[in-house]
């Protein structure tokens, strides 16, 4: 898609208004949302894009549609973004809501992706909050490293090649 | 914005039903909720007013099955169609990979489907999309309603690049699979040729 100007790469390569997640920034990610999953005892954490869809999800999900939470998750945020421009400010970064037996913080990640966490509600909320802040460095870190790293190399795409005959059978 | 999951062996893509309010964006996605299997379909979200009248979004995950290995998935989505939720609009149209226009049919509306389609073009060009290029099917709604203008009489104002065009009566569900998959085959067609 030619509509866009994509410059991030991400846990991904970019090919214009795509994005590819491969299996070693998969990991990576992983491993960083799981530990804060741990260190917090949180329900859910999730990494998600700015356009509401689910990247890389750490936690026993089964209660929870991330599908829908993740769409929900994106909209709050960039709602978010249009109070903040409507008086004044230039962003609200982070969104708390605190809930009865579960609370939620939803964070901004380089404008293009968003942590979203699901915690106990009887959790320190200044212990979630520098977590959360510290897991934020350390994605942006890979993020950009692998940003660094499809500057120099050649951006793997690797966009399945169907034929027409298959895109017919798939909508059929 | 497409996202492609190499690890879950998935591509997402992002489509969006624009158009006048009560127009028929959301009964659109009830349709295609209410049709599909279970296995193939998540929670249908809409934020609404207590008028049933849509206050943010509505929202339908929907899976159209395997292409080369990887699953099929698009999220659905309908803006408010009422003037004074345009910041809405501008938030739900960020990383569209493919609009749905659903224009009402009847005579008295043709002004609003004007409007709202001006409004799409520059919303779209103001987040540096090209209405020219974006994958984009037009879907003449209300069909059966007896105003309803001919379908050349239509096309003729509502037309912009020689999109695909479908009429439609979306609580029968006329209309409404074939406008869905013409969209989809542009999303995917425009992203084999990202490659």
């Amino acid at each position: 898609m030619s509509h866009g100007a994509a410059t991030l790469g991400a846990a991904c390569s970019v090919s214009s208004n795509t994005f590819n997640l491969h299996d070693l920034e998969y990991q990576r990610i992983q491993t960083v949302l799981t530990r804060m999953q741990k260190e917090l005892r949180a329900q859910l954490v999730l990494l998600i894009n700015r356009s509401g869809q689910p990247i890389v999800i750490s936690g026993p999900a089964e209660n929870i549609d991330c599908t829908a939470l993740a769409s929900l998750a994106a909209a709050n945020l960039a709602a978010t973004d249009g109070l903040a421009n409507i008086v004044g400010e230039r962003e609200f970064s982070v969104l708390v809501h605190q809930g009865r037996q579960r609370s939620l913080f939803i964070s901004d990640l380089l404008k293009r992706f968003s942590l979203v966490l699901v915690f106990d509600a009887s959790a320190s909320s200044g212990l979630v909050r520098y977590k959360c802040k510290r897991t934020i460095l350390l994605l942006e870190e890979i993020i950009q490293e692998f940003q660094r790293k499809i500057e120099k190399e050649e951006p793997v795409t690797g966009i399945p090649q169907f034929t027409d005959e298959e895109l017919e059978e798939l909508l059929r | 914005m497409t996202f492609i999951n190499y690890v879950a062996r998935e591509i997402n893509c992002k489509i969006v039903y624009y158009g006048p309010g009560l127009g028929g964006k959301t009964t659109n996605l009830q349709y295609v909720y209410q049709i599909t299997n279970a296995e193939n379909k998540g929670k249908l979200i809409s934020l609404a007013t207590e008028t049933e009248r849509t206050l943010f979004f509505d929202f339908l995950p929907i899976d159209f099955g395997q292409i080369r290995g990887f699953r099929t998935r698009f999220h659905l989505y309908t803006v408010p169609g009422q003037v004074f939720y345009d910041s809405s609009r501008k938030l739900i149209l960020k990383g569209a990979d493919g609009i749905v226009f659903v224009a009402d049919s009847q005579e008295e509306r043709l002004d609003a489907n004007l409007e709202s389609i001006s409004n799409l073009a520059q919303n779209l060009q103001e987040q540096g999309f090209d209405i020219a290029k974006i994958p984009y099917v037009l879907q003449l709604n209300k069909r059966d309603l007896p105003s309803a203008l001919p379908v050349e009489e239509l096309t003729r104002h509502l037309l912009i690049k020689g999109e695909p065009v479908f009429e439609a009566v979306a609580p029968k569900g006329d209309g409404v699979l074939p406008t869905l998959k013409a969209v989809a085959r542009q999303v995917l067609i425009e992203l084999r040729k990202s490659a």
